[in-house]
């Protein structure tokens, strides 16, 4: 032990001369220190964020509604997932100004459930902590079939404004406003940036034109949720077989 | 001990310098005029983590918060002389504060902890360009860019390509570069900012800093580490640049377990360091400078020399 230490400090120095003769030497030692609070912390800094903190936690304990029952998510369809994509479609066409043939919500961004009782703001950034934004898109007829399949291939999404069936993993027997999806015609899809960018898999989306008002998906659940308590309504929603197994 | 030792065997083998870990190093190995000292604080990717993480059972909990990390920095400052505070990017974004105050808080509690200087990471966009450029009102340190043209945006006045920094005896150039925003962020969020080839203006700030005596040159980087295809990446940028002593990177949230070093252009060392994400760590790299030569004092080329054991 003590000859492998010699053997080090032999050659540290021998390599510190062949440094300084070089004459070009920066010796760098480094430290990652974990950041903990065990100790005394920085008053000045615990001041300056205390009015922020305050408030944030003001913010998140606030009180935007109540839900009946608790909402959960399920596949292919579930009371949770109607209650988002019933939520995007009606505030996107409030936001945007205009008619939205359909709204879908990308399963795997739902992080969390609405559970019975009070709901927080808290709880709506733990159900939507991704800062998705809402945008609509163009998008043929043939392409919503493409993207239904896809769909489809991940055992149903939560959607609204349109009805189908899966079979084989495909979407058939769509509905869109109750009539037959027809290819030729233009629709008008809210979905996130996530999604529209061609996230999750959805490459048929990416490059067709979006339109986008820096709309948060969650910023527009706690309107959505905000305009039912004021009218009294509680958050609810049910199933109502807009996405069905054929097989 | 053991296992520094067997690292920095390793690590010998990989640059070609031997290595020790750093206990047997006297400080008295120079004499004083012939020698200098330079401290280099660092985080990267703090993304509004203002609070320690809660004490949720997970295991970042109780970690970070610009509280603890303000306490520790001053530490730091009253027990050495030159110290240079550094940030990576990615400021922004990822707690409800962002979200309410738009970052706000997050450049006011880098000013009272008296930051040096930050580049700018894609999250930064966040709320938008206009946003970041009001919210560093409160920043009394420069964000540095050298490869966003930012004319015609809300940041064309707000930003420096490089700041030249006198510590002690040592001069050093501390400059920013960034990632390509096209396809990461939404178009409306960075306006008309438009991205320049970072390699190539990195070299070119570089140079201007060489050319200006700078002793150390200093890279803030966002573009992350590396990547398994050829996207630029601080890896690529250390391989071919000429003047870059160290890249302090950030966007890729990697933990590294030392400073990567790099063999440059010129034949000289590049370190790559990056410290994970949220402030849940701080780097701290000690340089030590010999004198080189007669006309010229100080040149970093670096043996990193391992571990520093404190505490």
């Amino acid at each position: 032990m003590l000859r492998k230490y010699f053997t080090y400090l032999l050659l540290f120095f021998a390599l510190m001369i062949v440094a300084v003769a070089k004459a070009q030497t920066a010796i760098v030692e480094f430290t990652d220190y974990k950041v903990e609070n065990k100790l005394k912390v920085d008053t000045t800094l615990l001041n300056l964020i205390k009015p922020y903190a305050d408030s944030v936690n003001k913010t998140m304990n606030r009180v935007i509604g109540f839900s009946l029952n608790g909402l959960t998510k399920r596949q292919p369809e579930s009371v949770l997932g109607n209650f988002m994509s019933d939520c995007m479609k009606t505030m996107a066409e409030k936001k945007f100004g205009r008619k939205v043939d359909i709204a879908f919500v990308n399963y795997g961004g739902i992080r969390y459930y609405i559970p019975k009782g009070e709901i927080t703001v808290g709880k709506i950034f733990e159900l939507m902590p991704f800062d998705n934004l809402i945008v609509l898109q163009e998008l043929s007829g043939k392409i919503v079939q493409q993207f239904l399949d896809k769909m489809a291939e991940r055992d149903g999404w939560p959607v609204s404004g349109l009805r189908m069936a899966i079979k084989n993993k495909k979407a058939i027997n769509v509905f869109i406003d109750d009539k037959p999806l027809d290819e030729n015609v233009t629709y008008i899809v809210a979905n996130t940036d996530y999604i529209a960018n061609g996230g999750d898999d959805c490459g048929m989306l990416r490059g067709i034109e979006q339109i986008n008002k820096g709309y948060l998906f969650r910023e527009a659940l706690m309107e959505y949720i905000m305009l039912l308590s004021k009218q009294g309504k509680s958050i609810d929603s049910k199933t109502d077989n807009r996405i069905v197994y054929a097989n | 001990m053991q296992i520094d030792r067997r690292k920095f065997v390793k690590q010998t083998a990989m640059t070609g310098a031997a290595l020790i870990a750093s206990t047997v190093v006297p400080d008295n190995l120079f004499a004083e005029s012939e020698f200098e000292r330079l401290t280099i604080l660092h985080t990267n990717d703090v993304h509004s983590r203002l609070e320690p993480f809660p004490m949720d059972g997970s295991k970042n909990a109780g970690l970070g918060g610009v509280a603890a990390r303000a306490e520790l920095i001053n530490k730091i400052r009253r027990e050495t002389e030159n110290v240079l505070l550094l940030d990576a990017g990615d400021i922004f974004q990822g707690t409800p504060y962002f979200n309410l105050y738009k970052g706000e808080p997050e450049i006011k509690a880098m000013s009272m902890m008296q930051y040096d200087a930050a580049t700018m990471g894609n999250h930064d966009f966040d709320a938008g360009i206009e946003n970041f450029a009001t919210q560093i009102k409160h920043a009394n340190f420069p964000i540095l860019i050298c490869n966003y043209n930012f004319t015609n945006t809300a940041m064309e006045y707000k930003f420096s390509p490089y700041k030249i920094y006198q510590k002690g005896k040592i001069k050093i150039g501390v400059f920013g570069v960034g990632i390509e925003l096209k396809g990461l962020v939404a178009e409306n969020l960075f306006d008309k900012t438009i991205y320049e080839e970072p390699i190539e203006k990195a070299n070119q700030t570089a140079d201007h800093l060489k050319k200006n005596n700078c002793d150390m040159i200093i890279c803030l980087s966002h573009l992350g580490d590396k990547y398994q295809d050829n996207k630029v990446s601080d890896e690529i940028l250390a391989k071919q640049c000429y003047d870059i002593d160290l890249i302090i990177g950030g966007h890729t949230h990697r933990f590294f377990d030392a400073p990567k070093v790099y063999r440059n252009r010129k034949g000289g060392d590049t370190v790559v360091n990056q410290v994970g994400w949220g402030g849940i760590q701080l780097g701290r790299l000690d340089y030590s400078f010999a004198r080189t030569g007669k006309k010229k004092f100080f040149e970093a080329h670096s043996f990193v020399i391992g571990k520093k054991i404190r505490e």
